[in-house]
């Protein structure tokens, strides 16, 4: 029982009690809700978020069930192209968009003539968020596919259902639960969206504002506007939440009825290769335009020009002290806050089994930070650690919390809100793991901590490694709680980024990009590697 | 109603032959079970006959029609999976509609054809269950209900019962038969049991490594198997390298007498464990004994299995002397 306070002390005090003094502050200052900026906010998260969810949910259901189900030429490769925009921050890809589709100087309108394509404002917002949402559909779906007996399929075909018609009534139908709360994942990640509706939205015109960009300004605004961003905050966190218990009670049917799961891909016929030449051109234009755009950019002399492709900007930027500054802080900070998520969340795992009913809540409290969209945990940190906690112990200052405007901060609200990554991995790697080899390990003579250190802990590698690289590359150019919570002249990659494509340098931006991009290829290229070694 | 004639079929898998040149002619009405161990290529037989695999060489003809490169739905065909395949999406009902939907039968004439398949199987209460609230049985029958509501020419079964535990499993055993005297599809019953085999089918089609060994009526198959691997198979008979001397067998050093006479030399000897008589006496040592309910299972050194109730008191360990009433002699 100590163990799990000392486990709940911190998860009490780092996320749910400033939750709770947010809500607090919040529904203190209803009239905030009320103005007309704030509905126009409202509105314009309503509208991107359903349009991006509408995006992935239509074009993401269809492409899993070919990706999963039938022969496509190329579905493996294909699958990995289209998941791939869930390693990259939405923000890249938003800088891609932007070079693609500037109505101006964007290189498909220098292509197809000047204002073809207008990538700000709600639909282009809406589109680059649903092209970003897409793998949390393709996945959702691809997974209660691939629980799916073949058997199912074939009995539609022995009873007179052609293979198009198999596929719409059988294998749509079983996918469509998954597909359906995937899309109100995409939704949520939408709503909670803070780089992408800032970079498209901000400058379109008209300007479109969404409740994350209208708490950033609000907090721009000095003291003044922090109460009014909390209130604001509390209005996200209830529609979030609303759409979270909505998306529970999609009710999805058991599918592995029988006990020998047999996948056989479905043959398209005549069909095959027009439908895998469309997947292939939907790939290029979702996934690999968008980030080649990027380069692109990095390499022009200026935006929009072509001719003399260069590394200037990557010399450039790489000798800026303010850029390696940011990136040595970074780079501090995520593997840190990786190496925390890590530990605690194995801790939980090894604790959860002692503790019963509270290592559950324990449970629903770790996830809670990552339930709730970023900008509404940053508002909490940034109103809970604004003044200095004196701990009095008797008539002394025991010790004074003095948080604000430090790094610390920044990796508490890290560390916070990614804990479920760690908790979900190691309970669900120590669930799969085989206890008998632990217990072997302890007749052998081993005592626990060796036993676990010999072999519970070899069975937990892949699970651990994986949630270590996804904290540290989510944290590494975290965007939503960094421009809340980053104190002023410790800049991290994530705010450089920010600044530079908003205001003043987008080839330096994107050259900090790309160079984000190559990281992230090579980590996963490398993940495989290793996974098909 | 229709026949099947299966002519020459070949099929691979990569570079392994899991049916290799296989030719059966099922006559219109017949039921035949295709019986043999698990990769023997029954399944993949029946999958070809369905459509749901392409055969790499041969011929299919249903009902006189050749349907070798026919997809699955354009065949008229039932089919029951070993894993039901109940579409957990549709209640009972709209699962059994289905195929009658395909065929394009009006509203009033569907309700009516579902509601009497559903009467075949003795599930017309559950008609708007949902298949998660059914048993495993049940779900089976759906399948059964669903295979023959459109009254196909030809019911394919793959292993329908192997998912049923054992009580189950002949209950509905005894429902196939019983809509089988009904309805009288052509059947084609893939099985890995040979009781089941045995009880249901006109003639069973023994399958091993891709050929079949035997394709006779039951008791044909039982009484006079067509090859060694037919009779350990089906009746569960000792097969044993042995040299014959006429009226006596040599198996390793031992010498047993045989009461019908047989080829002299070398071969394979056949026979089945009741027709192995036992009394104390010079010969091979008793090795295990087994008591099974109603009789004893006696294992000799020389690698007979002997069964009977007549033998009681032999002790492991006892030497016995050995006569075999009948047998079936293989020549090398």
């Amino acid at each position: 029982m100590k163990r799990a306070l000392a486990l709940a002390v911190p998860l009490l005090v780092f996320a749910l009690l400033p939750l709770g003094r947010l809500v607090f502050t919040g529904l203190g200052h209803l009239d905030a809700i009320v103005t007309p900026d704030a509905m126009r906010a409202l509105r314009g998260t309503l509208l991107t978020s359903t349009g991006a969810a509408a995006f992935a949910f239509f074009l993401g259901l269809p492409l899993a069930v070919l990706l999963v189900r039938t022969d496509l030429p190329g579905r493996r490769a294909l699958r990995a192209v289209f998941t791939l925009p869930s390693a990259v921050p939405p923000f890249i890809f938003g800088m891609g968009w932007v070079a693609l589709a500037n109505p101006k100087a964007g290189l498909l309108n220098l292509a197809l003539g000047a204002g073809t394509f207008d990538i700000y404002g709600t639909v282009g917002i809406a589109f680059v968020l649903g092209a970003c949402g897409l793998p949390l559909v393709v996945l959702a779906a691809s997974a209660a596919l691939e629980r799916v007996d073949a058997s199912l399929e074939e009995a539609a075909r022995i009873c007179g259902a052609g293979p198009l018609r198999t596929l719409a009534q059988v294998s749509v139908p079983l996918a469509l639960p998954a597909a359906l709360s995937g899309a109100a994942l995409v939704f949520l990640f939408s709503a909670s969206a803070f780089g992408v509706p800032y970079l498209l939205g901000v400058t379109a015109s008209p300007p479109t504002s969404t409740l994350t960009t209208h708490v950033y300004a609000l907090v721009l605004m000095g003291s003044g506007g922090i109460a009014s961003a909390g209130a604001i905050s509390v209005l996200l966190l209830a529609l979030a939440s609303a759409v979270l218990l909505a998306s529970r009670l999609v009710k999805s049917a058991p599918l592995a009825s029988g006990k020998g799961i047999r996948l056989r891909p479905l043959a398209l016929g005549a069909l095959r290769w027009p439908l895998g030449v469309f997947a292939f051109w939907l790939a290029l234009a979702l996934v690999a335009l968008p980030l080649a755009a990027v380069f692109l950019t990095s390499l022009e002399p200026s935006f929009g020009r072509l001719e003399q492709l260069s590394l200037q900007h990557w010399q450039r930027l790489f000798q800026t002290p303010r850029v390696g500054w940011a990136a040595l802080r970074s780079l501090g900070l995520s593997l840190a806050a990786a190496a925390l998520v890590t530990a605690i969340g194995l801790a939980y795992a090894l604790g959860r089994m002692r503790l019963g009913r509270a290592g559950r809540a324990l449970e629903l409290v770790a996830s809670l930070p990552y339930a709730v969209p970023g900008t509404v945990l940053g508002m909490a940190l940034l109103l809970s650690f604004s003044v200095d906690w004196r701990v009095v112990v008797g008539e002394r200052i025991a010790f004074v919390l003095a948080l604000a405007n430090t790094l610390w901060l920044v990796l508490i609200a890290y560390v916070a809100r990614h804990l479920a990554f760690g908790t979900r991995a190691a309970t669900d790697g120590l669930t799969q793991a085989d206890p008998s080899l632990t217990e072997a390990a302890r007749v052998s003579g081993a005592g626990p901590w060796r036993a676990l250190l010999d072999a519970t802990l070899p069975q937990l590698k892949a699970p651990l490694t994986a949630a270590f690289t996804l904290t540290f590359l989510t944290c590494a150019t975290e965007l939503t709680l960094s421009v809340l919570l980053v104190p002023a002249g410790s800049d991290l990659l994530g705010t450089v980024l920010f600044e530079l494509m908003s205001y003043a340098d987008p080839a330096a931006a994107s050259v900090l990009a790309g160079a984000f991009v190559l990281v992230v290829l090579a980590v996963q290229g490398g993940r495989s590697l290793i996974r098909t070694a | 109603m229709g026949g099947v004639t299966l002519t020459s079929l070949r099929k691979s898998y990569g570079t392994t032959p899991v049916v290799k040149d296989l030719s059966l002619t099922i006559a219109s009405g017949e039921f035949v079970a295709l019986l043999g161990p698990s990769g023997c290529g029954k399944t993949t037989t029946l999958r070809m006959v369905a459509g749901l695999e392409t055969p790499d060489a041969g011929q299919i003809s249903i009902d006189g029609r050749d349907v070798t490169t026919l997809p699955p739905e354009a065949r008229g065909l039932g089919m029951v999976f070993q894993s039901y395949a109940v579409w957990p999406h549709r209640t009972v009902a709209e699962n059994v509609e289905y195929p009658l939907k395909l065929k394009g039968l009006g509203r009033a004439d569907r309700e009516a054809k579902v509601k009497e398949a559903l009467g075949w199987v003795r599930l017309e209460s559950l008609a708007a269950r949902r298949p998660d609230a059914l048993s495993g049985g049940q779900l089976q029958r759906v399948a059964l209900a669903r295979a023959l509501v459109a009254n196909p020419k030809v019911l394919l079964l793959d292993e329908p019962l192997s998912n049923l535990d054992v009580q189950l499993r002949e209950e509905l055993r005894a429902e196939i038969a019983a809509l089988r005297a009904r309805l009288r599809p052509t059947m084609i019953y893939v099985t890995h049991d040979q009781g089941e085999a045995l009880a249901l089918a006109d003639r069973v089609a023994v399958m091993n490594g891709g050929v079949l060994e035997q394709v006779a009526a039951p008791q044909v198959l039982y009484g006079e198997p067509a090859t060694p691997f037919v009779a350990r198979f089906v009746g569960g008979a000792n097969v044993v390298d042995a040299i014959s001397e006429g009226s006596s067998v040599r198996i390793g050093d031992a010498a047993i007498s045989c009461d019908v006479p047989l080829p002299m030399g070398r071969g394979q000897l056949v026979v089945r464990p009741e027709d192995v008589a036992l009394e104390p006496g010079a010969g091979p040592l008793v090795t295990a004994r087994l008591f099974l309910g109603g009789a004893t299972e006696y294992h000799l050194a020389i690698g007979l299995k002997a069964v009977g109730s007549a033998h009681a008191g032999l002790a492991v360990g006892q030497p016995v002397r050995v006569t075999l009433r009948r047998a079936r002699w293989f020549p090398l």
